[in-house]
């Protein structure tokens, strides 16, 4: 067989060239399989945490639970704080992506204690592995001691248990909540600024996070009050043109367009009406970037 | 864009050689570039601003901006004593081309404080193109015409030996000097031209004595140019021009430029052989960067410092060919493409806060291409027919996100633009009596939107103290424009007199947004480039070439233009009456020229764009030349008093009503070996 030229053996053994064929499909789709499950094996899940910061992690007992606390800023500032919680099963490691989760913030000031207000997650099951939630710290932690409770309710074991860990809360430079007693109803309201996160020349994204002070331990979202508001640069005496008053879209969260036509340092002033009477007029948040 | 300027040059090349050997006819038997072109392109008629220029350059030390302001259609636009912004008959900035050498070249600074007719040195200077409307759009679509710069290039004298001059200067008003060394060198095929100026002037003395702070500069200006022969009838040619400017005072803006320079380069192939039915053909690429730097650091009380620099880049090619079209016609084909990207900024300082920063021209790309077409008819001995044509499409783009997000800020997501412009002229020439020659044309122009009209953030305008932001949706400005000329020449004595009007539809101007705040400390608020429905400009110019002896020569130019906007409100930027008489003596080596120099007052001034009335004047110079030979070395001496009178005075388009110089007194002696 050795003498023979290819092509002519095929010619005399016509089965001998089929059988050629379906080995070399069989080898194709066998390396083809190889190639598919080596991507597979090849393809790391991304890391649900990349770019945020390890604030503090602690276990919640009573629910077998290892709880980890990001943020994505490396240190806790007053106003609106995002957290991402990651849920681990402290036994075995396991990611647990079902879950109740309750914040509790509260700040012991010795002879008094008040909370702030939280947003818990919206649903019990995680995003990417991660429970989103917020707290919007109200005061840094300078004559006072925050800690912070997450109430878990491991979906998984079914087991219920409690973490609590102090948290250190500092002031930014250029404080992103306001408070201010309502000249119409007498109550006090918390302003959070929420966007934007990361300014640039351009339009921007502008949401505030509103909450009405019911008892210390109660702070609801409000959607009572309209916003209306001025960007200026105060060292240069001009503002912005086309901004866009934010309007309430969802629990207490207010949003519009602020402009910045060049980076510095700005400061949005705020006017905050119920219906037609004014509830304050002397806030703002200053922003520099 | 490589392989289509090769193709195209190779089909320009291919249609060079199926020459049909024509005999010429009468009127391109001149085989001299400059000349031949100067017919081509502007027409008979035109050629009397040749005779301007040839005049007024004899006068070694005057400058490229005491040419132009010499010329009746060009006026200038004063900011500081560098500079100067030309304007063709009372249009200006993007309503006109400014080109050196066919090139597009635009100024990479918001405040226009650097026209490309800076670059140009006299020295450099091989002649001066103004083209009005009719025909001023062949080189590249616009409504007011072109001022094109031609560089001298080197000469072919193949005598193996080093020629050129020196020249010094000295000026009284600024304590300024002017140096200059221009040198030729040539060998067989090759020849070689270096120049360098240089200038240094303080602040110079108005009429009556002040001191104008700020009006001082500083600069450098070289060139090399290297020239290939490749047979009797074409050459290669490379150009490199360089210009750096420091410290360059502009009294009537708040900042003067640090630093400000320009790098221009081409490369270019020339053919000239009459016996070809193409008789001329010319292609070019080139490229240049300008880089721009603002400066305040020098001016007292400034409220808040900042850094404003600019760079704009350009690159092109263009296309030019002639051809007869039987005995009596001939066709003068141009196409050409540009790029050019701008971009500015704003930084300020406010001590204890972050940098401002800012794009006060966010990055944009113009791209534009487009093709020219003259075509001149003899009907008869007597009469001329000239249609020319132009086409260009030119886009806009944003180019960086950063540019987009500002834009967006004004409600324009999509700020990139594509137009389409047309162009076209008729114009007819007739010869009546033997020593008249009356034509009249009328033509058809757009134009494009500037960078600044489109882009502009928060372009402070210290004319009006108001801040221009830019309109991506502006329309193109068009206009009608027409024109009559009488031209009456006996024996050596030549008279001409041309009316032109103009309509502008779309005319762009702005007008004030309340509902913004200005960003620039000390302005009176915003204003935003919008469209208007119309434009006029009427106006009148007219020279008189006399010469009643030999030895005498007298040129005497007079013009008037109105402009009015829909509102029948006087357009800004209209140079009132203006009338410019020259004696010049001659006789042997000796030479004397008087000259005087009268304006009108301005009342028909535009209050909203922050002008307002300018009082007339009248001025007196008095020039001498004195050209010798010693020991085979040529002088020539050059000295004279302007402003004999010491007259304080300014022109109507000088901004911040800043004075013009005062007595003068100028030497220049120049050394040729």
């Amino acid at each position: 067989m050795g003498q023979v030229r290819p092509e002519r053996l095929f010619t005399k053994f016509p089965s001998l060239y089929m059988k050629r064929i379906i080995i070399s499909i069989a080898a194709f789709l066998f390396a083809g399989l190889i190639f598919i499950s080596c991507r597979k094996d090849d393809v790391a899940e991304p890391d649900p945490t990349a770019g945020l910061a390890k604030i503090t992690e602690g276990f919640a007992s009573g629910a077998a639970t290892k709880v980890q606390v990001f943020s994505n800023r490396s240190s806790i500032l007053t106003g609106y704080t995002r957290l991402y919680l990651a849920l681990t099963d402290s036994a075995s490691g396991n990611r647990i992506d079902k879950a109740q989760i309750e914040l509790m913030p509260m700040m012991d000031m010795g002879t008094m204690k008040h909370s702030s207000p939280v947003e818990n997650p919206e649903s019990t099951a995680a995003v990417n592995h991660l429970f989103h939630a917020a707290v919007v710290f109200t005061m840094p932690s300078v004559g006072g001691t925050w800690t912070l409770s997450f109430k878990i309710k491991n979906s998984v074991n079914g087991k219920e248990g409690i973490l609590t860990i102090p948290v250190t809360v500092t002031e930014g430079t250029k404080p992103a909540i306001k408070s201010f007693v309502g000249a119409n109803d007498g109550n006090k309201y918390f302003v959070a600024l929420v966007e934007p996160a990361k300014p640039k020349v351009g339009i921007n994204d502008l949401e505030l996070a509103i909450y009405k002070r019911v008892s210390m331990m109660s702070y609801p979202a409000d959607s009572s009050l309209s916003v209306q508001f001025t960007p200026e640069m105060p060292s240069m005496g001009h503002g912005s043109p086309n901004n866009v008053n934010p309007v309430h879209v969802r629990k207490g969260h207010y949003t519009g367009k602020v402009n910045f036509t060049m980076t510095g340092f700005w400061r949005l002033n705020f006017n905050f009406m119920q219906g037609n009477v004014v509830a304050d007029s002397n806030q703002y948040i200053d922003i520099e970037f | 864009m490589k392989r289509i300027i090769i193709s195209s040059l190779f089909i320009l090349a291919g249609l060079g050689i199926q020459a049909q050997h024509k005999e010429k006819s009468s009127f391109n038997d001149s085989c001299h570039i400059v000349e031949l072109n100067e017919v081509m392109v502007r027409g008979k008629q035109q050629n009397n601003n040749q005779h301007l220029i040839r005049f007024f350059r004899s006068n070694q030390a005057a400058t490229l901006e005491d040419i132009l302001s010499r010329l009746p259609e060009v006026s200038l636009v004063r900011r500081g004593s560098y500079g100067m912004e030309p304007a063709i008959r009372s249009m200006n900035g993007g309503q006109i081309n400014v080109m050196v050498d066919g090139m597009r070249i635009y100024g990479a600074c918001t405040d226009k404080m650097d026209p490309a007719t800076i670059y140009i040195e006299p020295s450099n200077l091989e002649n001066l193109q103004v083209q009005t409307a009719h025909s001023g759009f062949l080189n590249g679509s616009s409504i007011g015409g072109t001022l094109n710069m031609k560089m001298a290039g080197p000469q072919l004298l193949n005598d193996k030996k080093i020629t050129g001059s020196f020249s010094s200067g000295y000026q009284s008003a600024s304590k300024g000097f002017y140096e200059s060394l221009l040198m030729n060198y040539s060998s067989g095929n090759w020849a070689f031209r270096v120049s360098g100026t240089y200038r240094k002037n303080n602040s110079y003395r108005s009429g009556g004595g002040e001191t104008i702070p700020f009006s001082q500069y500083e600069k450098a200006n070289y060139s090399i140019s290297v020239k290939y022969r490749i047979d009797d009838f074409s050459y290669l040619k490379a150009d490199l021009l360089g210009d750096d400017g420091w410290n360059l005072g502009y009294p009537a803006l708040p900042m003067d430029v640090g630093y400000a320079g320009a790098r221009i380069g081409s490369l270019s192939w020339h053919s000239d052989n009459v016996k070809k039915t193409w008789y001329r053909k010319e292609a070019k690429i080139y490229a240049n960067r300008i880089a721009h730097y603002m400066d305040d650091t020098r001016r007292p009380n400034v409220p808040v410092h900042m850094d404003m620099p600019g760079l704009s880049k350009t690159g092109g090619f263009y296309l030019e060919g002639e051809r007869a079209l039987g005995l009596n016609s001939r066709l003068h084909l141009r196409a050409d493409g540009s790029t050019s990207v701008l971009n500015a900024s704003m930084t300020m300082y406010q001590p204890g806060e972050l940098p401002m920063y800012m794009l006060t021209w966010p990055d944009n790309r113009k791209n534009q291409y487009g093709i020219g077409l003259s075509w001149v008819y003899q009907t008869d001995s007597l009469t001329q027919i000239r249609l020319n044509t132009r086409a260009d499409l030119v886009t806009y783009r944003l180019i960086t996100a950063e540019a987009k997000d500002q834009v967006s800020i004004f409600g324009y997501p999509d700020a990139n633009r594509t137009d389409w412009l047309k162009n076209g002229s008729v114009q007819i020439s007739r010869s009546l009596l033997s020593s008249f020659r009356v034509s009249g044309g009328i033509s058809y122009t757009e134009r494009v939107p500037t960078a600044s009209e489109l882009y502009g953030f928060y372009l402070f305008n210290n004319l009006d103290r108001f801040d221009y932001i830019g309109n991506p949706g502006l329309k193109n400005e068009k206009a009608w424009q027409g024109d009559f000329s009488l031209l009456y020449t006996v024996n050596k004595n030549r008279f001409q007199i041309t009316a032109f009007h103009s309509r502008i539809a779309n005319y762009i101007t702005g007008i004030i947004e309340p509902s913004f705040s200005s960003m620039t400390i000390g302005a009176g608020g915003v204003k935003k480039w919008i469209n208007i429905d119309q434009a006029r400009l009427t106006g009148m110019e007219a020279s008189a070439f006399l010469k009643p002896f030999k030895s005498i020569d007298l040129i005497s130019t007079f013009r008037y233009t109105s402009g009015r906007d829909h509102t029948g409100r006087p357009l800004p930027n209209i140079a009132p009456l203006k009338w410019l008489t020259s004696m010049n003596f001659a006789i042997h080596k000796f030479s004397a020229r008087m000259e005087y120099e009268t304006a009108s007052r301005q009342n028909r001034f535009n209050a909203a764009a922050g002008e307002d009335a300018t009082r007339g004047y009248f001025l007196l110079h008095m020039r001498m030349g004195y050209r010798t030979t010693v020991f085979k070395t040529q002088f020539n001496i050059q000295s004279g008093v302007e402003n004999i009178l010491d007259k304080k005075y300014l022109e109507h388009l000088d901004w911040g009503n800043i004075s013009r110089p005062g007595r003068n007194i100028y030497l220049q002696v120049t050394v040729g070996f």
